[in-house]
């Protein structure tokens, strides 16, 4: 029996199993002898399917979704503690990230009476790091100036950054087109300078800067955290014809203190 | 873990914690949505499908006994929503006939823009074509991650048939595809 089904399945696989043992291949799958996945005529299919990404939703359903709960809860707690949220389309996004601080903030209030489910506080907190750095990437990639600034500003409340959020912050430092955001990125970025690469991306991104104002700031960051590398890359600047003649000068005495 | 897992969260809700529901939408809102997305191939329909389920989950969060899985409890909800709209909404694959015609263009220009298909847009179109249970069995089958014996219990069938309905649905998602194949 067992050679026969081997058989089968061998016949199924090459395309040449009729109707009849077609049948046969689902009885014995029904009965739990064949496994969908010796099928490897399906099994390249059911693996583009599993793969196949559908469209993604918009916010609107994040919108709703909790203006609904907010109204669920009024309707719930009506009386005493009776607390409606002002109309909120707008900050929803937010509200859906301060609703989840909020039940970190009471889980971890509740932890430090019951310390041994630390574990589980750790585990929300990484969700909820998640969901903070999911929120800080979508908003770097938006059009204004202003909301790129928030999400810059988001990771001053993460504990810890991924690398996908340092390397985000560094996109950012080398290019996007606003100053205030670019210094905003460098200054998110100081907590982490004890990180070596954090350090050399510092280094590689003067060369990238071309606004005075930043390009002094990295020169003294650099001044501030004593790093004789980035020596090279400060002379850069000060060789480049279209650095302003204040910022050379600025630049010479940061080399001067570091060397 | 158990704290936060899918069924605590749940069991909070069901005891009027109403804020944990956040966090189980955030963690299946996507599923669901691709769940209901595979079934309609409407983007606003499907996030108001996804709105139904929580908006069932939160009315009948008293239902929830925490003896089973989150996930098959709510995908059984999810799959109660979209039956229901579909039954009120009879000519909608009538639509989806329509919709594929659409997409495959008129006879004159069909061939060109099947040059241009991917591979993926072909499994989509034959996805549409296959009937309605057959595509849900397939979508069930990806969100819950091939754990046939839950998608056994959202059926009210045995995990062996839930196996035979995904290779039967396979199958026929074969032949369709290869249709789509020829045409190119």
């Amino acid at each position: 029996m067992e050679q026969t089904k081997e058989e089968l399945v061998a016949k199924y696989n090459e395309g040449l199993a009729d109707p009849a043992e077609v049948k046969l291949v689902e009885k014995l799958i029904e009965k739990g002898e064949i496994e969908l996945t010796q099928l490897r005529a399906l099994d390249l299919l059911d693996d583009q399917l599993m793969k196949s990404e559908g469209a993604s939703p918009s916010i609107r359903m994040n919108d709703e979704f909790y203006s609904m709960l907010e109204s669920e809860k009024g309707k719930l707690k009506k009386g005493l503690f009776s607390f409606r949220l002002p109309e909120m389309n707008v900050f929803l996004p937010r509200f859906a990230f301060g609703a989840a601080l909020v039940i970190v903030g009471f889980v971890v209030g509740n932890q430090l009476q019951r310390p041994t489910e630390n574990t589980e506080v750790q585990a929300l907190t990484a969700e909820v790091g998640e969901l903070k750095e999911m929120m800080m990437l979508s908003m770097l990639e938006k059009e204004s100036a202003s909301e790129r600034l928030k999400a810059v500003s988001l990771t001053d409340e993460m504990e810890q950054v991924s690398d996908k959020v340092t390397r985000a912050l560094f996109q950012t430092l080398n290019y996007d087109a606003n100053v205030n955001v670019r210094l905003a990125a460098l200054e998110a970025l100081v907590p982490y300078v004890g990180q070596s690469d954090v350090r050399k991306e510092l280094i590689r991104s003067i060369s990238h800067q071309d606004s005075p104002l930043v390009q002094v700031t990295l020169a003294e960051l650099m001044v501030s955290i004593q790093e004789k590398k980035s020596v090279t890359e400060l002379q850069k600047l000060i060789d480049n014809d279209s650095t302003p003649k204040d910022v050379k000068n600025k630049i010479k005495k940061s080399i001067e203190t570091l060397i | 873990m158990e704290a936060f897992s899918d069924n605590t969260l749940m069991e909070k809700v069901r005891a009027g914690d109403l804020d944990r529901l956040g966090l189980l939408f955030e963690r299946y809102k996507r599923p669901l949505y691709g769940f209901f997305y595979g079934m309609n191939k409407e983007q606003e329909l499907s996030e108001d499908l996804v709105q139904n389920t929580f908006f069932r989950i939160l009315k009948y969060r008293h239902l929830f006994r925490g003896d089973g899985d989150f996930k098959t409890w709510m995908f059984h909800i999810a799959r109660n929503v979209s039956h229901d709209h579909f039954r009120k909404d009879k000519l909608k694959s009538k639509e989806s006939v329509e919709k594929w015609q659409e997409r495959l263009g008129h006879n004159e220009n069909r061939s060109t823009e099947m040059e241009h298909m991917e591979e993926q847009q072909m499994l989509a179109i034959a996805m549409e074509r296959l009937p309605e249970e057959k595509r849900e069995v397939l979508l069930l089958s990806k969100y819950q991650e091939k754990k046939y014996k839950e998608i056994g219990e959202i059926l009210g069938c045995s995990e062996g048939a839930v196996k035979v309905k995904v290779f039967r649905a396979l199958e026929e998602l074969k032949v369709v595809y290869k249709q789509l194949e020829k045409m190119m």
